[in-house]
């Protein structure tokens, strides 16, 4: 009899569900994004920062906020070509799983009836929404996605804000290119990836770029993120003696290689880190004695006090309690891409907006980050995106490549930790 | 008189999975269907050797895996049709399950889920460094179809319908295994091993011939899922949580039922969607400690499985319309 | 030099692996019972010991004890409401309680410390030490010492006291020990305890050096799976040997072949093994 109760409850649930549906369908003078990350799962610590970053961005948009500079819709209500419409967000957790990712693009296309899509952190499950979007004929924003094919693939649909494998990689070469002509000695480097999507389409670019540059890969060693010893990997660079390092990492990873190295008593010319690990709010209270010196690839840049990007930290940080980082700050640049794309689509007509982005053209001076702008090309990848490289100075993060942009001065060799 | 009611229940389930495209219109509704029925013959699969045979693999995902990178494989390299990678799938498995039966069938018990889990794992990390299958970013199928042979469509419903189609077809097979002496041999190794040895049951070789039962129909569940996704990458292929999804599911409906999977299904796929539906979008986590949950208090409740319960109410109800 | 380096590296984690390993084998060899939520254990020893530091204060001990104390109470207590019931089940329903349990687990966890990534704040644990050209991270070397100290005690304590013999009389015949006046239940309920506290030790060693999210404890618990089935089933020394030895060959292998390879020379060592030696280096056979 007690097994009543859980058919009761399954029940309920079922019918619950069914009604749910009903009542998604009464509609508002509103722009609907749909907006698919990883909540859950072994991603959620960047689907939840973005999700809250988003949601900054949102507010931005939807209410007028004069003080945010040239930043596009700041200082207005809402879109000003709709008459002031507010954007909605609709968020939905893909879990990683991207046959889970399809579906819920397939929902929010076809029940939440949203009007642009955005997503999906995971190359993997990013190839399936955007294909769904493809489908449906409804313009997908790709806010941050490692593999290079997710454009390219003949989609029309499909856009991406934030650079690519191959800009990280190329940007690398042409900051060791500038180091050599300083007099600093790169003869030759490692790559340390992590084995998913992420850090072998990033290592597969580098070790590429590298060929085209002639500059020397002494040693490529992938491994797996969960890992909960790194000692190996460390006394194998240690072995092979590189000038600098680069390491494709995701959080804890990040935090144990700087730990082991110090350690270990392992302390190469120059570490950079790939974003990601690096960039997490986590890294810099975990690491900020033993890494001294670490470089790390970054768009973002909060800036000084009273900067527009000083003020959307402070917004963020409002909200979360911690600092906007740069996969955060990326996903955000690409959500104000979009909304200015359909602000001046001055419609939720799907084919208008995909016109709109494909015309986008927005300025330096009008992007919280730092790339040189955004402009798609036919494949629709971003190609005026760009990084930045910055270093842990102290107990934070500051710009100090390219010159003309760069806010301290680099320290090379590292100092790294005590030991 | 007599056949009629054993059968309506079989009748009623086929009508509801076959009119429910024309109830659920909607391209989500039709795509959870789709999900179910996937999860369906997956889990029905599984029990061939899982629930009549009683050995527990927790490892399943290896012939999961090969049938999906089969087609997308066969697409990449050549251009083909990912419809023909489905018969080297189904191939690769049964050598897999072959290869792998014989030295894990000597354990036992949880001798026994164990290796399987490590086989599964050990082949997930090798495709995640194998650059000929995509290594750790996977495969895509055709972006666009180049004609109805890509499986490529634009609507659910075919899917849904070949999907429905499979399901039968291995209940089928299931139905008329349960019945012929092999189904028999099966039940009795479950009861007990060294009992059906001495009763002339070839315990060894009736084992393998279930592993390659199960693995063939776990391999065209897996290559269903990935010409239908249109993607596979070494964790939606090889990952742990694709074997254990099909023991639960097998366990909740009741493992070594014909219907046990498919009522699994009914109760699991609805509750993930519902529960990611309301609570994905806030980010808690709430969709796993409602999921989590429910799964445990079945468990604790009702360990032989949701078709224990149906079977302990449904004669009741029929002895108390029968008896006025 | 290197390889010895490599070699020390190994065993400290190998020690750790044996450490929450013996209470899964204890679970597993006096119950038959294999616990999916285990690797779930050790994250909460995590939690429990950042929330000590947090809010309690005081170094290693007393986070370590904290975790201990909080993960064995939770243990009898998963064993009284839940693991009680499905224990006369059949396996797959056991298989379903513990695989429910660890998402329940995990997911708590998640909604309360939210997704991200946490570290102890630095412990009075730091630095490293140089012993003949090899060098020892101290909080490794704490850990891996305190973890192998324990798991032998555990074996003391199974083999040498009272309710060590009273433990074993009830695995060995349910039935027996109950004419001899032992209560079977109330001695399952203290290996789950004592199992969960293992487990919550091992994440607060753990945590000194190592950062964790709630996803954690998947790692761990395949890990504990293969070093117990490796070990033989309810065997702690057998945990041990076992512990250290995937530790070393984690170690060697991702030294020699390359990281990603180390798991799968751990998978096919093991596979390999089953086949030749099923009950394990140190089960009965």
């Amino acid at each position: 009899m007690k097994g009543f109760r859980v058919l009761k409850a399954v029940a309920a649930a079922a019918t619950a569900f069914t009604f749910y549906a009903a009542a998604q369908t009464n509609a508002a003078e509103s722009v609907k994004i749909g907006i698919i990350w990883p909540l859950t799962g072994n991603a959620a610590a960047a689907g939840q920062a973005s999700k809250a970053a988003a949601e900054v961005a949102a507010d931005i948009v939807n209410n007028a906020h004069p003080e945010l500079g040239d930043l596009p819709l700041a200082k207005t209500a809402g879109l000003p070509n709709m008459g002031g419409a507010k954007l909605e967000l609709i968020f939905v957790d893909h879990q990683g799983n991207p046959s889970l990712a399809q579906q819920l693009a397939t929902r929010l296309i076809t029940q939440d009836k949203v009007h642009v899509l955005m997503g999906a952190y995971q190359s993997s499950c990013s190839f399936t929404a955007t294909a769904v979007a493809e489908r449906y004929g409804i313009p997908f924003m790709v806010g941050e996605s490692a593999a290079g094919n997710i454009t390219g693939r003949g989609f029309k649909w499909v856009f991406r804000g934030t650079p690519i494998a191959s800009d990280y990689a190329r940007t690398y070469m042409r900051f060791f290119a500038d180091m050599k002509k300083q007099g600093k000695k790169i003869d030759s480097i490692a790559i340390v990836n992590e084995n998913t999507d992420y850090g072998t389409s990033v290592a597969d670019a580098i070790v590429e770029e590298a060929k085209k540059a002639n500059v020397p890969v002494a040693l490529r060693i992938p491994y797996s993120a969960s890992s909960t010893d790194v000692s190996a990997q460390i006394l194998q660079l240690k072995e092979k003696n590189p000038d600098v390092v680069i390491f494709i990492s995701y959080t804890a990873d990040s935090i144990l290689y700087m730990k082991s190295m110090n350690n270990l008593q392992y302390k190469p010319p120059m570490v950079i880190g790939d974003d990601t690990g690096f960039s997490d709010p986590s890294f810099i209270p975990a690491v900020a004695d033993a890494a001294q010196g670490a470089m790390n690839r970054s768009a973002w840049a909060i800036g000084k006090p009273g900067s527009t990007t000083y003020k959307i930290n402070e917004m963020y940080k409002a909200k979360t309690g911690r600092d906007l980082d740069d996969t955060s700050a990326r996903n955000m640049q690409s959500f104000f891409a979009l909304a200015d794309a359909i602000n001046r689509a001055g419609s939720t007509d799907p084919e208008k907006i995909r016109e709109a982005l494909t015309k986008t053209d927005l300025k330096p001076e009008q992007l919280m980050m730092g790339y040189q702008g955004v402009k798609f090309d036919e494949t629709g990848q971003n190609i005026l995106a760009a990084t930045y490289l910055i270093q842990l100075h102290d107990k934070s993060y500051e710009l100090v490549w390219p010159d003309n942009a760069a806010t301290a001065k680099l320290q090379w060799p590292m100092t790294g930790g005590k030991n | 008189m007599n056949k009629i009611p054993a059968l309506s229940p079989t009748v009623l389930l086929a009508v509801a999975l076959l009119i429910y495209p024309l109830i659920f219109s909607g391209a989500f509704y039709l795509d959870v269907g789709v999900t179910f029925l996937l999860a369906a013959i997956s889990a029905s699969a599984w029990n061939i050797v899982g629930g009549y045979a009683g050995q527990v693999s927790v490892g399943h995902a290896m012939f999961f895996g090969l049938g999906a990178y089969a087609p997308l494989l066969c697409y990449k390299l050549y251009g083909w049709t990912p419809m023909a990678g489905i018969p080297f799938g189904i191939a690769a498995s049964v050598a897999l399950a072959i290869l792998i039966g014989i030295p894990t069938f000597r354990l036992t018990g949880h001798y026994f889920s164990m290796a399987t889990i490590a086989v599964a794992e050990l082949i997930r990390i090798y495709f995640g460094t194998w650059d000929l299958v995509g290594a750790a970013i996977g495969l895509q199928g055709p972006a666009t179809a180049r004609g109805w042979w890509d499986l490529t469509f634009r609507s659910e419903l075919p899917y849904y319908y070949i999907f429905l189609t499979v399901l039968a077809v291995l209940l089928s097979f299931t139905y008329l295994m349960e019945r012929h002496r092999f189904g028999y041999y099966l039940r009795a190794i479950k009861v007990g091993e060294r009992a059906a040895r001495s009763l002339g049951v070839p315990v060894q070789q009736t084992k393998i011939r279930a592993l390659v039962l199960s693995a063939m129909f776990t391999s065209v569940a897996g290559s269903l899922y990935s010409v239908k996704t249109g993607f596979i990458d070494p964790e939606s292929g090889f990952g742990i949580l694709v074997s254990v999804q099909m023991v639960i599911i097998a366990a909740l409906g009741g493992a070594g039922r014909l219907y046990g999977p498919l009522i699994g299904a009914l109760i699991l796929i609805p509750l993930q969607t519902a529960t990611n539906t309301w609570f994905g979008g806030g980010g808690t986590g709430l969709t796993f400690i409602v999921y989590g949950g429910i799964i445990v208090l079945i468990a604790r409740y009702e360990p032989g499985g949701i078709y224990d319960l149906w079977e302990q109410i449904s004669p009741r109800r029929w002895r108390r319309k029968h008896a006025s | 030099m290197l390889l010895l380096q490599v070699i020390v590296g190994g065993l400290l984690l190998g020690a750790i692996y044996a450490l929450f390993s013996s209470g899964l084998t204890l679970i597993w060899g006096m119950m038959n019972f294999i616990n999916f939520a285990h690797g779930e254990f050790v994250m909460l020893g995590m939690y429990v010991s950042l929330l000590v530091v947090m809010y309690l204060g005081g170094g290693p001990a007393a986070f370590g004890f904290g975790a201990a104390f909080a993960l064995f109470v939770l243990g009898v207590v998963v064993y009284l409401s839940l693991i009680r019931y499905v224990l006369r089940g059949p396996m797959l329903a056991q298989i379903l309680s513990t695989f429910g349990l660890a998402l329940l687990l995990r997911y708590t966890a998640f909604w309360i410390f939210s997704a991200n990534f946490v570290s102890l704040p630095q412990t009075s644990l730091s630095g490293t030490i140089n012993v003949g050209g090899i060098l020892m991270p101290i909080p490794q070397l704490v850990a891996g010492v305190i973890a192998i100290l324990l798991t032998i005690g555990l074996h003391l304590m199974l083999t040498c006291t009272t309710i060590g013999s009273q433990l074993l009389a009830v695995s060995e015949d349910r039935g027996a020990a109950m004419l001899m006046g032992i209560k079977p239940d109330r001695m399952q309920a203290l290996a789950w305890g004592l199992s969960a506290g293992a487990a919550g030790i091992a994440g607060a060693l753990m945590a000194i050096a190592y950062p964790w999210s709630p996803s954690v404890g998947e790692t761990f618990g395949l890990t504990a799976f293969v070093v117990v089935a490796l070990g033989g089933f309810g065997s702690v020394p057998g945990a041990l040997f076992a512990g250290l030895i995937v530790g070393l060959i984690q170690a060697l292998s991702a030294f020699w072949f390359g990281p990603i390879y180390k798991d799968i020379v751990v998978y096919a060592l093991f596979v390999a093994l089953l086949w030749l030696r099923p009950q394990g280096l140190m089960g009965k056979a």
